[in-house]
């Protein structure tokens, strides 16, 4: 099929060409709230279309590096985006100011998260342990239990602010307030 | 170019198979006995031509240390890894250290590399297909456990180099098995691939979408497999003649290998008839110059309580695959059973328990994986493909950092090919070179992970310390092998590498190999 090769290869080029400035919803041709079932499905498509097997035949050099280089932005796109995590954080970096540097998910991303997830949920494992009973209790509606889980993680980690807020809210609840309305 | 043949080879720990598509339709190549499976043993002969297969295979007593079988077990492995040393204390063959920790088989006086062995059984695989066709083949794809690391999927491409062969790609054979068993299929499914092979255990889960074949996950050890069910009916077989005899046959290669043979060949009667006869005429003599005989019979009862353990060990790899993919065993839609042990009513029945469904029939677990090597061999021959493998990488890509410690640069099942780079600084005025080594495993300490190798990098600006940042780019490529280069991240000027602390052959070494190879004459005989 050597008419349908050659618009390919323009095509490949000017995607090669465009590859560092786009992100990995762009890379994966999908809208920042696609589904995973959306994003899996756009790694699918991507893949028919730039999977470097397509091009194995192909005397072309320019043309194999081109798909190449495009199809590992491909699977990187993925990789991130699949995880939850991962893709929440990414999504608000490439919405940011410093979006040029941060298209790419890199090994300080990787720190950042860390560290944003400790915040999220302590920095000790017994405050995490401690923090992660009280809300699992919490959404049992076992309010005596949580505020217990969330006085003892206070202890491991008395300056957590997110500790504080959750034991006055299960205390709170114990007494049978009601919740403030949205 | 239309016509081309192109081969799919599955180099098995024991068995090896080799297949070719024709008309569309994947097809095994018989040898001219009509075998279809070929015992992966090499026996040099004295008049100094080769036997490979099956026929080499009777050597093995009788040609004992000039016979080599199992090297796959051997392959890309450094000289002082426990496997060598298993292997060491149970072949009667030499295996000797080479250079740079690498392992040697020393044979007939000579000293050869565990790539040039393998390479003789592939040019078997090639013989036997060229016999067949009556013409020449070059191109094939090769098939390696999912759980090889770099340096054995290195070491398995330059066994197919030295054989002459043209390798396409280097694909994972849970990965073959999957295409054999979904290609022409336009099936949406959700399928495990159980792989036991004769030294190696693989799971893999992949999501077919019509023409797309997605791995999720793999998990493996490559440290277990159906020799060791026959270990333990060797065992078996030694602890009852040692109470009844006072006399130990395992410290006797000989007798040892008379055991390993009735062993296996027992285990295969027994899993298809529920018993099997053992019966070892002469299998040694005692002190007075007795000579004993050995007579035995193994039944499912005896067996199954001797191997649950090693089942048991492969549903932990079932386990940890499920979990990467994040998956249940409910959400399976078919399981494929892949590999000769598969074949036991054991782990038949095991597996059908474990995954709440029965195995999927009609597929020939023998040769499966090198159908599947050869339907993606001529898809990757043909202009139009119609299957996409996208496969993932089975283990962590680290760096060696301070203090013995390793830091992560990719996660193991993240799809492949895929790059991330990584920046480098210089650290002292003037600094002209830079080190990095690189490991694959699960660990952040550095001895327990398998080095691949230390890249030094050179000749990029010399300047102050710190003033030079290097981007040291890390790819894993479709082969599944490692690919490290580096460029002056200012001037992009691409730096020059050299390799060390690796196992692989040399440039050099690889080319005396090819001529080599090509010179053996392999021995045709019944």
């Amino acid at each position: 099929m050597v008419p349908d090769l050659f618009t390919f290869a323009i095509e490949a080029e000017a995607v090669a060409g465009l590859l560092d400035g786009l992100d990995y919803f762009q890379v994966l041709k999908v809208d920042r709230g696609a589904s995973l079932a959306e994003l899996k499905a756009a790694f699918y498509r991507e893949s028919r279309l730039y999977h470097p097997d397509r091009v194995f035949h192909v005397a072309d050099d320019a043309l194999k590096s081109n798909v190449h280089r495009i199809y590992k932005r491909v699977t990187e796109a993925w990789s991130v985006l699949r995880d939850d995590e991962k893709r929440r954080k990414y999504a608000a970096d490439v919405s940011g100011p410093q979006r040029a540097q941060k298209l790419r998910w890199t090994e300080e991303s990787e720190t950042e998260r860390r560290r944003a997830r400790e915040e999220e949920i302590g920095t000790t494992p017994n405050g995490r342990k401690y923090y992660v009973a009280g809300v699992a209790a919490l959404e049992r509606q076992r309010f005596d239990e949580a505020l217990r889980n969330f006085k003892a993680a206070q202890m491991y980690e008395p300056q957590n602010a997110r500790y504080k807020e959750k034991a006055d809210e299960a205390a709170r609840r114990a007494r049978g307030g009601a919740e403030p309305s949205p | 170019m239309a016509g081309e043949i192109a081969i799919g080879i599955d180099l098995g720990t024991s068995y090896s198979c080799v297949s070719i598509v024709r008309d569309g339709r994947p097809q095994v190549v018989p040898n001219e006995w009509g075998e279809t499976t070929h015992a992966s043993v090499v026996s040099f002969l004295e008049d100094g031509t080769v036997a490979v297969g099956n026929a080499a295979k009777r050597n093995i007593l009788v040609n004992a240390e000039n016979t080599v079988y199992s090297a796959k077990r051997l392959i890309g492995r450094f000289f002082f890894s426990e496997e060598v040393k298993k292997t060491q204390a149970l072949v009667p063959y030499t295996i000797v250290e080479g250079p740079n920790n690498s392992v040697r088989l020393q044979i007939r006086g000579k000293q050869m590399a565990v790539p040039e062995i393998s390479a003789l059984v592939l040019k078997e695989m090639k013989a036997i297909v060229e016999n067949w066709l009556g013409e020449p083949v070059t191109k094939a794809v090769i098939t390696c456990p999912a759980y090889f690391n770099d340096n054995q999927r290195q070491a398995t491409r330059d066994a197919g180099r030295i054989a002459g062969l043209d390798v396409l790609r280097i694909i994972n054979e849970p990965t073959a098995a999957a295409l054999a068993y979904g290609f022409g299929k336009d099936a949406n499914q959700r399928i495990a691939v159980y792989d036991l092979g004769g030294g190696t255990f693989d799971v893999s889960i992949l999501e077919i979408g019509k023409d797309v074949f997605e791995v999720l996950s793999t998990a493996g050890d490559t440290y277990l497999g159906g020799d060791d069910f026959d270990d333990r009916v060797v065992h078996w077989l030694a602890e009852d003649f040692l109470r009844s005899t006072g006399l130990d046959l395992r410290q006797n290669k000989w007798c040892l290998q008379m055991l390993k043979e009735a062993a296996e060949r027992a285990k295969i009667e027994c899993g298809q008839q529920g018993w099997a006869d053992v019966s070892i005429p002469g299998i040694c003599q005692d002190p007075s110059g007795k000579v004993m005989n050995l007579e035995a019979r193994l039944t499912t009862e005896i067996f199954n309580p001797m191997v649950m353990d090693l089942v048991q060990r492969t549903f932990k790899v079932c386990d940890e695959a499920l979990q990467s993919a994040r998956l249940t065993a409910r959400d399976i839609d078919a399981v494929i059973l892949v590999g000769g042990p598969t074949r036991l009513p054991i782990i038949r029945q095991s597996v059908a328990h474990y995954f709440g469904r029965e195995p999927m029939k009609g597929i020939d677990p023998d040769q499966v994986v090198s159908m599947g090597a050869a339907l993606q061999a001529t898809a990757l021959l043909g202009a139009e493909t119609s299957t996409y493998l996208l496969d993932v990488t089975p283990l962590s890509l680290r760096i060696a950092t301070v203090g013995g410690f390793t830091e992560k640069v990719l996660e193991k099942n993240t799809p492949v090919p895929i790059e991330r780079s990584k920046f480098f600084t210089t650290s002292r005025d003037g600094q002209d070179r830079v080190k990095i080594r690189v490991l694959q495993g699960e660990s952040a300490r550095v001895e327990e992970c398998e080095s691949l190798g230390e890249f030094e990098f050179s000749g990029f600006r010399i300047a102050g310390r710190g003033e030079v940042k290097i981007e040291v780019a890390f790819e894993i490529d479709t082969n599944g092998i490692v690919n490290v280069r580096a460029v002056d991240a200012e001037t992009g000027m691409q730096a020059n590498t050299t390799i060390r602390l690796s196992s692989g052959m040399t440039e050099s070494e690889l080319q005396a190999s090819v001529a080599a190879n090509e010179a053996t004459q392999l021995a045709r005989g019944g």
